[in-house]
Parts: structure tokens; sequence; C-alpha cells
């Protein structure tokens, strides 16, 4: 035992006395930091003129789709919803109804007709929410179809389906999700609206709103006995929601509202034309009823979860301080046995 | 012949990884679930808006240092993988740190290989870094204060060790036996401290515990042993370096640096489930303000956990930082997946002085604690993805989950052979404390 003892020392002498290679290593590890850390902050504060196109925002996000054929619309935001907010600061029906009636600029066109409630007819195929945890999607299935009846002359015009769906409180839907979405090329632009943060339970969010716009088609105010049917598919997630003595919460999701923007083609001015659909009465078709029961806490819990988590937490670390003072005071000779 | 075998790991482990990140490339472009984690993707977001001169925090749930986007610069420039690259080149310096510790304590060959073995081929390990969680940058940037703390470079520890903290804040609580461990007895101006060396046998003894509380308790004494050289210095150059990096980036970035960053962490609250014990509490809870009492009042395991640990353990840093990081873990409010890394890394560094067999012991306490996530996650995925209410089911899997730590915890504290990390200088004939 002792030569093996005196042996460690003489080694140990040894390495001590040589440069060691981590000391070599540590004095250019930090010297490469040093420059990448000056860099950095060059970096940092010199800003460049390069503009990624991503923008990415808390409560207003939203993102353009390439290769979009519709032009600009001067007057207004591209998305109403955007001029909505522009206006009010959360999403309260009565106020949405409100801005509809009042705030949106209608049948503001020189050429392209100013009323089309009598034209163009939206009906709802489906609409069903799939899924069955905290993460569904919301499907729905819209066809319009313009009725047969003779309608003047039309220059070249594009339209696009734009569909709001005013989602419940207590269900949002993430905009990067959307986003990836929209990458995947499912439609021409989408966008959410209202409180995005994921994390807070569902009584300190306010409601949000999902603007999606569909392209329905060239020259579609012209096409007589067609119809085109839209299909949306939203991802949605529940948030948490508020106590409840049954242990789920029940959100009602009530139907979306349609506009239809038309615009003229190679016009110097942009010009557009927004249109509000009639309103689909979601009872007829049986559709009011589209209803999510998300788990929610029991009030009833408080108490007894609240007092077992503080004795477990006690217990534990009771154990855990007992078992450190009692054993790192041992003395050498106890495990001189297990030689 | 054993450098060349550990090479032939390294290398082995850069494949592996390199491997997994091509499958990640190919499992999100072409499967429903990705392989990359969202965290990940938040930070290359957040990376290009760096690189187009804005700030990286407008991208919402980016809560980390400035630093992290600038990492991942390259991101966007050469390629989206660049990030994971780099987390596993941690990953695998991790591994080289763990060799370089453990052979300047004197650990033997086959028990040193066994230690790397179980941080680079641990599967929980080599998916973090390969999906794109930035973890193994901060437990690589831990092992180099070790190695630095070793080498008796006490500024250069100090350093990093700011920097550490400014990356990620849970390395604050290693602060207490780092200070502890700066003994003047052991560091000395113009001198390399003295390590001691792994022994097959038996403890080192320390001076009873009745001896160190009555020491602790005399102020005189407390305020003579804290303000000694080195003790100040590391104090002083890490807190300067935490200061230096959080005021630069308050300049640049302002409040929402502080508050993201910073502030979000020490006052997180999180309702939504976790491994924690005390979500189902903050959920049930939520809607009304907590007293003052009942704050102190779940934050008292922790604290008390902590003291403890550091006042039996911390001359043996590393199994200190251990069995503090698994306890910090265990008992915070909020706890996920992620947070394992942090006590993975340090794992390595205490098995060569464990008694704890594999059988039955070892492997009884990896059953109990991976059975435990499992049970949990299987409640977990009931109320996620079915819809059902099993709250309460869930919680009571937290407890469970919370009882099988303790129960590593405390076998890992019984079967451990207590060995400082190093030996108290030979002193002048005045003060004689040879230490045998």
């Amino acid at each position: 035992m002792r030569s093996e003892s005196s042996m460690k020392v003489e080694t140990m002498k040894a390495r001590t006395s040589q440069p060691s290679a981590t000391v070599a290593f540590s004095n250019s590890f930090l010297l490469g930091f040093v420059l990448v850390f000056s860099s950095a902050i060059g970096f940092c504060t010199l800003s460049s003129a390069h503009y990624s196109t991503l923008q990415a925002g808390t409560s207003d996000s939203n993102y353009d789709g390439g290769g979009s054929n519709i032009s600009a619309f001067s007057r207004f935001n591209r998305y109403i919803m955007q001029s909505y907010y522009e206006k009010y600061e959360n999403l309260f029906d009565s106020d949405f109804q409100d801005f509809v009636a009042q705030e949106l600029p209608f049948g503001l066109c020189e050429v392209l007709p100013h009323d089309l409630s009598f034209v163009v007819r939206p009906s709802i195929l489906h609409r069903n929410l799939i899924g069955r945890g905290s993460h569904r999607h919301l499907t729905s299935s819209i066809r319009v179809n313009i009725k047969p009846e003779p309608i003047y002359e039309l220059p070249t015009h594009h339209c696009e389906l734009i569909i709001i769906e005013r989602l419940p409180s207590g269900v949002f839907a993430d905009p990067f999700e959307l986003q990836h979405l929209l990458q995947r090329g499912a439609y021409n632009a989408i966008a959410v609206f209202g409180d995005a943060n994921l994390e807070l339970p569902s009584f300190l969010s306010n409601r949000t709103a999902v603007e999606v716009h569909m392209d329905i088609g060239h020259n579609f105010l012209l096409r007589h006995d067609k119809e085109s049917n839209i299909n949306i598919e939203l991802p949605l997630h529940a948030r948490y929601p508020p106590l409840d003595e049954s242990g789920y919460w029940e959100v009602k999701f009530g139907m979306p509202d349609l506009f239809m923007r038309c615009s003229m083609e190679g016009t110097s001015q942009n010009q557009s034309c927004l249109y509000k659909m009639p309103e689909i009465n979601g009872s007829e078709l049986g559709y009011a009823n589209l209803v999510w029961k998300i788990p929610s806490g029991m009030k009833a819990h408080a108490g007894i979860v609240s007092t077992l988590t503080f004795v477990a937490a006690l217990i534990s670390a009771i154990a855990i301080a007992a078992t450190s003072i009692f054993h790192s005071g041992v003395a050498s000779g106890k495990h001189l046995k297990e030689s | 012949m054993a450098p060349i075998q550990f090479r032939a790991l390294l290398i082995v482990s850069a494949v592996l990884r390199v491997v997994l990140i091509l499958y990640g490339e190919w499992q999100d472009a072409h499967m429903e679930v990705r392989y990359t984690d969202i965290d990940y993707i938040v930070f290359s977001d957040a990376a290009s808006l760096m690189a187009s001169g804005k700030s990286p925090f407008q991208r919402s749930t980016y809560r980390y240092s400035p630093l992290l986007a600038f990492l991942l610069l390259p991101n966007s420039i050469l390629h989206r993988s660049w990030g994971k690259f780099i987390f596993s080149a941690a990953d695998l310096l991790v591994g080289l740190f763990i060799r370089i510790i453990l052979k300047l304590r004197g650990v033997p060959e086959k028990l040193s290989m066994i230690s790397v073995i179980v941080w680079l081929f641990n599967p929980f390990t080599f998916t973090i870094g390969t999906r794109g969680n930035c973890e193994p940058i901060v437990c690589a940037l831990v092992l180099w204060v070790f190695i630095c703390l070793m080498n008796g470079r006490v500024l250069q520890a100090a350093f990093w060790y700011g920097l550490v903290v400014h990356f990620r804040i849970y390395p604050i609580i290693y602060a207490l036996p780092i200070l502890v461990i700066l003994d003047p007895h052991v560091f000395r101006p113009g001198q390399k401290p003295r390590l001691q060396y792994w022994n097959r046998w038996q403890d080192s003894p320390q001076s009873s515990s009745v001896t160190r509380l009555t020491q602790l308790l005399c102020p005189w004494f407390l305020l003579k042993s804290a303000l000694t050289r080195e003790r100040i210095l590391f104090s002083f150059i890490s807190a300067a370096v935490f200061f230096l990096f959080t005021g630069l980036f308050y300049h640049l970035y302002g409040w929402d640096f502080l508050y993201e960053a910073l502030l979000y962490h020490l006052t997180r609250t999180d309702p939504r489930h976790n491994f924690s014990i005390y979500f189902y509490h903050i959920y049930l809870q939520y809607h009304r303000k907590l007293s003052i009492l009942e704050k102190l009042v779940s934050f008292l395991p922790q604290l008390v956990v902590q003291v403890v640990l550091v006042f039996s353990f911390a001359k043996d840093l590393p199994f200190c930082c251990l069995v503090q990081t698994v306890a910090f873990v265990a008992f915070n409010k909020v706890m996920t997946a992620q947070y394992f890394v942090w006590f993975f890394c340090l794992l390595p560094l205490v098995l060569a002085w464990s008694n704890m067999k594999l059988k039955w012991k070892g492997l009884s306490c990896i059953a109990l604690w991976v059975g435990g996530q499992l049970h949990w996650l299987f409640w977990g995925y009931m109320l996620e993805f079915k819809g059902q209410n099993v709250f309460l089911q869930l919680w009571m899997a937290s407890i469970i989950f919370l009882a099988a730590n303790t129960y590593v915890l405390v076998s890992l504290i019984r079967d451990h052979r207590f060995s400082p990390v190093f030996a108290q200088l030979e002193t002048t004939s005045k003060d004689s404390k040879k230490l045998k």
C-alpha cells in the first residue's frame, strides 16, 4: 500500500510540473471566445439593410403566401381583422357586428357591381371538429355558387373568398403552425389576430380570430351556374379553462363570417370591392352546436391537492436532509470492510 | 492504447449524432410529427431576426440570452441545421471534459471509459442535442468551470461562471459550494491546488457534522472564512461578468430582454401540466393571488434541501452539484424533460466513487425513475390527446415521480464514497493540519 501511494505522489508531482494540455487549450479557447464575442457586439449594434420576409409578432402575426395574383389594396388593410383591431382592442361579437355594419367600405367600386347578395349564394356543406384531445381541427366545407341571372359585362377580375372564424374564448390558433400550412400552399393568406400566447389560461387571455383568404377563381362572377367548393381545415388548441364543478368546460363554435373580395387585373389603380356574404343560419343545418369539451380542474380538489402537495414536498425534503446529514460525517473506518 | 480507445469512442459518437441530425431533417420533411424540437425553431427565427438587425425578442417565446441567437446566425446563412451541429459538438465536448476531469482525479482507465459512455451513449443525451436543444452548451460550460477550478485558474473559472449564469440561471445554485471549495488551505496564490486522488476503498474523513455546524453558527468564524482572497475575487469577477452581459444586452434590447431572458424564469408559474408536483396546485389557485406565507411555504422545502446538501457535501464538488441539481429539479415549480440533462452531465463524474452495484440497486433506481416518468406520461397522454379529465391521477403521478426522485437521491447519497476534490496544501509548522 505504501509503495502504491508513494508512486501516486510521484506521478502527481510529475503532472503538476508539466504545462498541461488543458492550460494551453483553455488559453486558446478564451482567446477565440473573446474574438467571437467582440464580433458579436459589433454585429448586434450595426443594423443591416437586409430584411427578411418573415414577420413574427405576438398579437398580429400574418404571413403572405408567394405568388398571389391579387394586387395590393391601397385603401384598406390586406386583412379585414387588421382594420378591426385598429379601432377596437378586444374581440367582442357586438363590436365586430358594428364594425361590419358601419366601418367596412362595401361596394366602393366603380366598375364592379355594388352588391352581390342576390347573385352569390354561399352554403355550408359540412362543419366539424375533428380530434379528441386539446388539439383539434376545425373543418368547414363551403360552397359558393352564382345564381343563373343575367349579369352585365364585367372586366377581367379575380376574386378571393375571405373567411373569418371568430374563435370562442378558450381556443386559439398557433400562428407558426398556420404559417407552416401556408408554406404547403393550402391558402392564399392566413392570419391570426388577438392573443396567441399559448401559455395563459383562458380567463387571462383574449379571444382570437383567424382570417383565411382563398382563391375562388378567375372571372368568378361571370361563371353562371358554376359552383366553387372551398375546404378549410384549421388546427386549433385549447387553453386551460376556468375551474368547473363537472370537470369539463364547454366551448361553442359559431358560424364563420364570409366575405368576397374582387379586384380587377391590369388596371393602373388598385381597385377592389369587398362584399359581405349573407349570413348562414347555422341552426337550420344543425351546425350551431359544435361543442368542444375541454377538461378543467375542479374546485373541490383545491384543499386536498394543496395539502398533500406540501406534505409530499416536506416528507421528501426531510428524507433527503436526514440522509445527507447522517452520511456526510461518516468515519472512514466504516468502508474499510468493503475492501 | 487508452487515448486511441477514447478517440474511437468520440468518433463513433460523432457519427451517431450526424446520422441523427440527417435523419431529423428527413423526418421533418416527410412526417407529420417533427423530430426537431419546437424550441429550435424559436431559436432559428430569433437568429434570422437578429441577422436582419432586429431584436430577437420580437419572436414570441424566445426566452434566452441573445448570445444564443448570435451563435445560430449561420442558420440563415449556411444551413438551418447549423445550430444542431453546434449543440452536438458541445455534447461531444462534455464527453471530453468528463474524461479530463476523471483523469485529473486519477480515476483508472476502465472506470473513466464507462463513465464517458454513460454520457455519450445515453439515449436522452444524444437526442437532445440533435433535436436542437441548447442544454449541452450549458453543461459544457459548467464542466469547464470545474476544470478551471481544478487547475487552479480562479479568474478564468469566475469568468465562465458569470457567463453560464447569464446564459441559464440555474447554475447559480453552484455558487455556494464553489465558494466553500475556494479554501485558503487549498488555493494559494502562485501555487497550483493539489488534487486528491481516486481511491477504491475508503471514504475520506472530514470534520464531523457537529464541528462544522458550530463553525457555521459562529459569526466571527464565518466572516473570517468568507472574506478570503480567492472567494472575494471569484464573487467579484463572476458578478461583474454577469452584470456586464446583462447591462450590454439591456442597452441593446431594452426591457424585452430583461423580462424574457431573466425575470420570466424567476417568476414563472406555469399552470399547464408538467412533471412538477405543484402544477395542479398552481392551476387550482391561479385565479387568486397567493399570500406571502403561501409562497414562502412552497419555497421552503427547496431552500432547506439545498442548504443541507451544500453543508454536507460541498468539498466533493461534482457530487454536491449533482445532488443539488437533482433536488433543485425535483422541487422546482416547473419541471420539463430538458432539465434532466442538467444532472445527466454530472452523473458520470461521480460514478467512480459510488458503491452502488448495477445489479440490483442501480437497475432498481433506473427502473423506478424511468417507470415514474412513463406512468406520468401515460396520464398526460390521456389528458392532452384523449381529452379526459384525469387531473387528479396526473397529479398523483407527479407525486409518485417525486417519490422516485427522492429514492434515487437517497440511494446515491448512501452509496457514495465522500472524497473532496482538493487536498489541503502543506502549511507552515505553526498551523499543522495535514491530511492523511
